[in-house]
């Protein structure tokens, strides 16, 4: 699974730090997703797309693997 | 989301103090061969106790006289070691519980490996001394790896 994070993050000109703590996580667990070392759970993934107000497609997307 | 039987993140560090002292005392035990009645002798309930290694003479509920010091350094080392292991971090979220759930199948892993191996190679009174180690590496060889585990994250 690929992911837009670090795009959407831009848009809202939020760092990993700031981000992390709106959704209520660590910062590692922001920086292993936008790596591609973690894929999140749903709920996780939901508010990712409901922070950057768009779609959840439009932030995680399947791969070739998955 | 399950139960997490985690401990709440402020007793960490009273934990880190536990164990390290803990650990200092048990090296200093070792190396320097103290006596684990150096400090003296305090009386304990015991539920157990073989006196006697050739005939298997057992004592049952009786109150002991016997040196602290090792029950003392086992408990710190104990104590100290689950608060350290399993306090919550600051923010306990589902990545870092992957890598804490990762770093406990590692170290049960490692240390029946090493367990394993000492069965096979170690014998008579060092196997005794394997013995007393493995009490306590599961818990270290956990606490090493998921504190690694996490600084590593947090360098990327």
């Amino acid at each position: 699974m690929k992911n837009t994070i670090k795009v959407q993050r831009a848009i809202k000109d939020v760092t990993q730090a700031q981000l992390a703590d709106i959704i209520g996580v660590s910062r590692q667990t922001i920086s292993a997703i936008e790596k591609n070392k973690y894929v999140p759970s749903t709920v996780l993934a939901l508010k990712l797309a409901r922070y950057f107000e768009v779609q959840i497609e439009a932030v995680f997307e399947l791969t070739e693997e998955d | 989301m399950g139960k997490s039987y985690l401990l709440p993140h402020r007793f960490k560090k009273f934990g880190w103090v536990l164990l390290i002292l803990g650990m200092i005392m048990g090296t200093a035990m070792r190396f320097f061969e103290i006596d684990a009645d150096y400090f003296g002798r305090i009386p304990f309930f015991s539920v157990v106790s073989e006196r006697n290694i050739l005939t298997h003479e057992k004592h049952f509920f009786e109150i002991v006289e016997n040196g602290f010091l090792d029950e003392l350094v086992a408990i710190l080392i104990i104590i100290g070691g689950i608060l350290v292991g399993f306090c919550k971090t600051k923010v306990e979220d589902e990545f870092i519980s992957q890598i804490r759930l990762s770093s406990l199948v590692w170290s049960v892993y490692v240390n029946y490996g090493i367990l394993f191996l000492a069965v096979l190679f170690v014998f008579d009174m060092s196997f005794f001394d394997v013995m007393i180690f493995n009490m306590f590496t599961v818990l270290l060889f956990f606490i090493v790896r998921f504190h690694a585990q996490l600084y590593k994250s947090n360098r990327f």
